[in-house]
């Protein structure tokens, strides 16, 4: 099968294309059945990737623009494969979950689409088709926020789009810089990602592309201060806007780093490590204190999604292989995990038609199931061990601490800071009195609900028990990067920091 | 062996799975039952791996599966069984049985019977993963799911409402709930920093080959790793700062103080230190810090118990103050004596709170013991386990409690500590008072409940039976201090008196004997033929700082909690709101306001354009003059 990823980027889309003249009333079926087809496609992805391969496999190369070096070049290792496997199994629970009666068509052909897109970015390997997919894949969520959203939702869409766009361009001038340089040395052009890595630029160039990159990826995580589109986005979002978002869209700029910045200019990442871990703490704390301050749900988990991205850009830049491992895993986790909490906050919301917290009370007594599986991602979201959120979480501070034992520390206070909003969330909502008259005769979880919902509580309990089939493949990838990244570096520094794992246990 | 091992560990996993199916439907006794099997089975199979390790003094060790693996770092679940864990893996599963089935009784009533024991079965479960792990991470598996557990029974009874702090200390269930899971992951932190500390130094977490690679450490990563593991430890075993989740968690319901918040879980930081003997024997400072504040909390907490009027928060405070004498010894290097104590005392503390709650089903939920008294007459057994755990707390010769916590004020006169030593025996004199006064006023002199609406009754005969095993180990448990001694220290270092104390052994013993019988004397003088007010003493400043437990609470809600919600909201408000999104949207309202301006330079006027193309032409030439 030499193109399953060319199948596995463009299914949606055809299947998206021909969703037109599918008619209104069998539209979720169909969306139901594309999704869940791709979701196999990409489990049968995960069965013949050679897990002890650490390098990139199901490579497709096919020259659009020889002359000019833009190749439609594709593949896949460790670290982009389960970040595929995420994007198609959220998009396939959230289409389940999908309780969207206006417009349903255009809405499931909008997620097919951003399907494509979101697979795209994750498995190009030629900056400009990168470019594409990253830019394209602000489209369909544009429709979705600006369509299907709350009473703000144009101002949040045209926020959202405006705003990472601007990055994007910035990251554009970076990548085009990256050309000229590349066709300054050989003579000849290329996008191909892979020849950008073996350009060994000056330190001072390094620190130009790198803030290049910067400014695209970092408004995407999104870092501090760059996060303001992001609680817009999800308070106006309709639940599978806020699903797709959280969970993968926000990955695609962590990916970046993994994928651009740290190969590409290894001792501008060393030398940038102070200033982001610097960012990442404000994320950690000052987000997680502003969720607390929240009365909206929502608005909490949008907070505690900046939190936990702040955890996950601490690993990337620990430079050794438990961060970045760590923080791979926990772009998973924090996808599974939080895709959840928005999809349990839209079926509370489909009941009652608000979202604060002081609007409820008590729930426990009156939808127990509900209780119960919130109180599971709950506890997955606030580092429980095994639960998946713990697996990365830890390794990120483990991994950090090598580099800096004191801001480890203070990145640490997530667990205490998440527990106190994620704790005093649950309080409000689902413990004491039933107060208000109307939330007395809320149902609990019908079938569907559940159905769309287990399949979480169950990767997120198995993944956080034994996370070895996913640990794995990431980490042996990530060595080589590190690897890759060591051998690259032009400061002695930065060869003192990286730090190569010297993997005397078993390869399995 | 091996099958032992996970039977004894999964006994319980399975219990509270069974009992969770069932959890949304309504209450079915046979729930109970199978839960207390299943916990039964897993005694049993404690019981026979302690009989194996007793008789061929074999370390067993077993692995399960891999779990994390990144870069070097390597863990695996794996679980050992020697002298200390078979000790704790004991002591837990026979206390967890007997209240399994007392909660069958105790929570008969309660409509959320089926998921109590699923909560309680899951405690048991989490509780043995942190005394059978090898390894630092698999502690902290347990360390967490008792913790998450902890938070589940304390809020088991969620529905109450939030209370101002002068009606009910604890404000509500959920309320403490949340307190006790938030204040013991400020200790976690300090836990993992520990962890994280030594992994970088040994490049593992297994027990032995942490503690094989110890003496190739420096100085300062040992200090540094035993501090940070014993913040974790504070934590858990609710030492000061940390204290107060301890006694708000008495809104939970009897059984689950009994176990969780008495007998094991608050145990696990002395468990902790115990376990990591090595590198604490390693660290003088830290281990006399440990010694210090352990005392200090004894005596803290004590004092607390004099005053307090609700019959569970005694207890808890009772609870602190043993806990502390148990890191007083671990401290001084007495691990064994402090493991010895942290058994016995599991097995009287349980008992006294068992008891308790049959006080509180016989008087309806009632908790103030000053509306109680002359029950005697009504619950005769209650009298008897409650006034034998309480004089094995007092540490009256015969009773579990006269041999450990003898052995520990031994132990600070050993070690010239005597400051400490002072302090303890002080301590004792008023352990003896508090238990006493808690007894005479609950069950002796006249009712002073009304009478005509409450007429008190024993607990069911079963429940009674269920709790004789507790009752008599309290009262036998200390001649087997010796055996016992012989069987953990083949494992944890052994402690001797010096000559000089062995001489005055007698002596010093008669000292604190004598601080316990008076203390006993004294409650029975005020308290045995009914209870006289004395309004001055009440009013007194060190009487009112003592109920409001040294304003400790107060200080946490007005200088912690309420800053921290202030700066959260006026970061959110003013912050994110006013400074950070308003320059992004001043940024972007610029272009706009810029493109809206200049559009009135296309006027479609032909004379306007020509104007502005002069216009700027001339900028032009100015600009080249100027730069060429």
């Amino acid at each position: 099968m030499d193109n399953i990823l060319t199948l596995l980027v463009f299914f949606p889309a055809i299947a998206g294309l021909l969703g037109f003249v599918i008619e209104e009333k069998s539209m979720r079926v169909y969306g139901i059945t594309v999704t869940v087809l791709e979701f196999f496609l990409s489990l049968w992805l995960w069965g013949i990737y050679d897990g002890a391969n650490a390098g990139l496999q199901f490579v497709e190369f096919v020259p659009i623009i020889p002359s000019m070096g833009v190749n439609y070049y594709l593949g896949l290792d460790g670290i982009s494969l389960f970040i595929v496997l995420m994007s198609t199994f959220m998009t396939m629970i959230g289409v389940i979950s999908l309780s969207i009666k206006k417009n349903l068509k255009n809405m499931i052909i909008s997620l097919l689409f951003l399907e494509m897109t979101m697979i795209g970015v994750f498995v190009s390997l030629d900056a400009i088709i990168f470019y594409l997919f990253w830019e394209l894949s602000l489209v369909p969520m544009f429709y979705i926020i600006g369509a299907w959203g709350g009473p703000l939702r144009i101002y949040a869409s045209i926020k959202f789009f405006l705003y990472t766009f601007t990055g994007s361009l910035v990251m554009l001038v970076g990548m085009l810089y990256v050309a000229y340089a590349y066709h300054d040395l050989t003579g000849v052009w290329s996008f191909a990602l892979t020849d950008w890595y073996s350009v060994v630029f000056s330190v001072d160039a390094q620190m130009w592309l790198f803030a290049a990159f910067f400014v695209g990826f970092a408004i995407k995580v999104p870092m501090f201060p760059f996060h303001t589109w992001l609680p817009y986005a999800h308070g106006q979002a309709p639940t599978i806007g806020s699903v797709i978002l959280a969970a993968v869209l926000l990955k695609m700029g962590t990916y970046g780093f993994v994928r651009f910045s740290l190969p590409m200019f290894p001792d501008a990442a060393v030398i940038w490590i102070e200033p982001i871990a610097v960012l990442s703490l404000i994320m950690i704390i000052y987000t997680a204190m502003v969720a607390y301050a929240q009365k909206d749900i929502k608005q909490v988990i949008a907070y505690s999604s900046v939190s936990h991205m702040g955890i996950i850009m601490l690993g990337i830049f620990a430079m050794n292989a438990e961060g970045i491992t760590g923080s791979v895993f926990q772009m998973i986790a924090h996808g599974i995990v939080s895709g959840a909490l928005f999809m349990l906050v839209g079926m509370i919301y489909d009941r009652r038609h608000t979202k604060m917290m002081d609007q409820f009370g008590g729930l426990a007594s009156v939808m127990p199931k509900f209780a119960l599986i919130f109180g599971v991602m709950l506890m997955s979201s606030v580092g429980l061990p095994l639960t998946m959120g713990f697996v990365g979480e830890f390794l990120v501070l483990i991994g950090f601490y090598h580099v800096s034992p004191m801001i480890t520390i203070l990145g640490g206070t997530s667990i205490i800071l998440g527990a106190v909003y994620m704790l005093s969330l649950f309080k409000k909502s689902f413990f004491g009195p039933v107060t208000i008259e109307e939330n007395r005769t809320l149902k609990d979880l019908n079938a569907n609900e559940i159905w769309s919902l287990l399949p979480l509580v169950v990767l997120v309990i198995w993944l956080g028990v034994y996370p070895k089939p996913v640990l794995q493949p990431i980490d042996n990838s990530v060595h080589a990067l590190l690897k890759f990244m060591d051998e690259k570096a032009v400061n002695e520094e930065t060869k003192a920091l990286i730090h190569v794992a010297t993997k005397t246990k078993e390869a399995k | 062996m091996e099958n032992l091992i996970y039977i004894a560990l999964f006994a319980p996993l399975v219990s509270s799975l069974f009992a969770g199916v069932f959890a949304m439907s309504p209450r079915a006794t046979f729930v109970g039952v199978i839960s207390s099997i299943l916990l039964l089975v897993s005694f049993f199979a404690s019981a026979q791996l302690a009989y194996f390790v007793y008789s061929t003094n074999a370390v067993i060790h077993t692995t399960m599966m891999p779990w994390i693996m990144a870069g070097d770092f390597f863990v695996e679940f794996g679980f050992v069984v020697d002298h200390i864990s078979v000790t704790m893996m004991t002591v837990v599963t026979l206390v967890s049985t007997v209240v399994h089935i007392y909660s069958i009784g105790y929570m008969d009533h309660d409509k959320s019977f089926n998921r109590f024991f699923s909560y309680l079965s899951a405690f048991v479960f989490s509780m043995m993963v942190l005394v059978m792990s090898d390894n630092f991470l698999g502690l902290f598996i347990g360390w967490e799911g008792v913790g998450v557990c902890s938070w589940l029974l304390i809020g088991f009874w969620y529905h109450k409402p939030d209370v101002s702090r002068d009606e009910n200390p604890s404000i509500s269930p959920s309320w403490a709930a949340n307190e006790a899971f938030i204040m013991n992951r400020v200790a976690d932190l300090g836990m993992l920093i520990g962890i994280f500390i030594l992994y970088w130094s040994v490049g593992s977490l297994k027990y032995d080959v942490v503690f094989a690679t110890l003496p190739h450490l420096s100085e300062t990563v040992l200090t540094t790793a035993a501090l940070a593991l014993f913040i974790g430890a504070m934590g858990k075993s609710a030492q000061f700062p940390l204290h107060t989740w301890l006694t708000d968690a008495m809104e939970g319901p009897t059984p689950v103080s009994a176990l969780i918040h008495a007998a094991t879980m608050v145990t696990a930081g002395v468990f902790l230190v115990i376990r990591a003997n090595p590198l604490f024997a390693m660290t003088p400072e830290v281990s006399f810090f440990i010694a210090g504040l352990g005392t200090f909390v004894a005596f803290f907490a004590a004092s607390m118990a004099l005053v307090n009027r609700d019959l569970k928060r005694i207890i808890a405070f009772s609870t602190l103050s043993q806990l502390g004498y148990m890191f007083a010894a671990a401290g001084l290097g007495a691990y064994w004596i402090a493991l010895f104590h942290l058994a016995a005392h599991a097995f009287f503390k349980a008992l006294l709170f068992l008891g308790a709650g049959n006080v509180m089903h016989a008087m309806h939920d009632e908790l103030d013991i000053f509306k109680m008294g002359g029950l005697k007459k009504y619950m005769r057994w209650t009298y008897i386990y409650m006034g034998v755990a309480s004089l094995a707390l007092a540490g009256i010769p015969v009773f579990a409690g006269f041999f450990s916590k003898d052995a520990i004020i031994e132990t600070a006169f050993n070690e010239e500590a005597y400051v400490l030593w002072g302090m303890l025996v002080v301590t004792a004199g008023m352990t003896a008072f508090y238990s006493f006064r808690q007894v005479f006023l609950t069950f002796a002199g006249v009712p002073r409940y009304d009478t005509h609406h409450l007429h008190p009754h024993d607990m069911y005969r079963y429940v009674l039976i269920a709790m004789s095993p507790l009752a008599l180990l309290a009262v036998f448990a200390g001649f087997f201090k010796e055996e016992f001694e012989a069987f953990v220290t083949h494992l944890l270092p052994s402690y001797h008196m010096s000559e000089h104390t062995h001489h005055l052994v007698g002596l010093l013993t008669v000292i604190v004997l004598g601080f316990a019988i008076g203390g006993i004397y004294l409650a029975y003088k005020k308290y045995y033929n009914g209870l006289k007010r004395d309004e001055k003493c009440e009013n007194s400043f060190i009487y009112k700082l003592l109920v409001n437990q040294y304003y400790i609470p107060h200080f946490y809600e007005e200088f912690i909690a309420k800053p921290y919600t202030m700066i959260s909201q006026k970061l959110w408000q003013e912050v994110d709101m006013k400074i950070v999104d308003a320059i992004v949207d001043a940024i972007a309202y610029f272009f706009y306001n810029s493109g809206d301006v200049t559009r009135r330079m296309q006027t479609g006027n032909l004379s306007h354009y020509l104007n502005w193309m002069a216009a700027g032409t001339a900028v032009l030439l100015l600009a080249a003059v100027l730069f060429a």
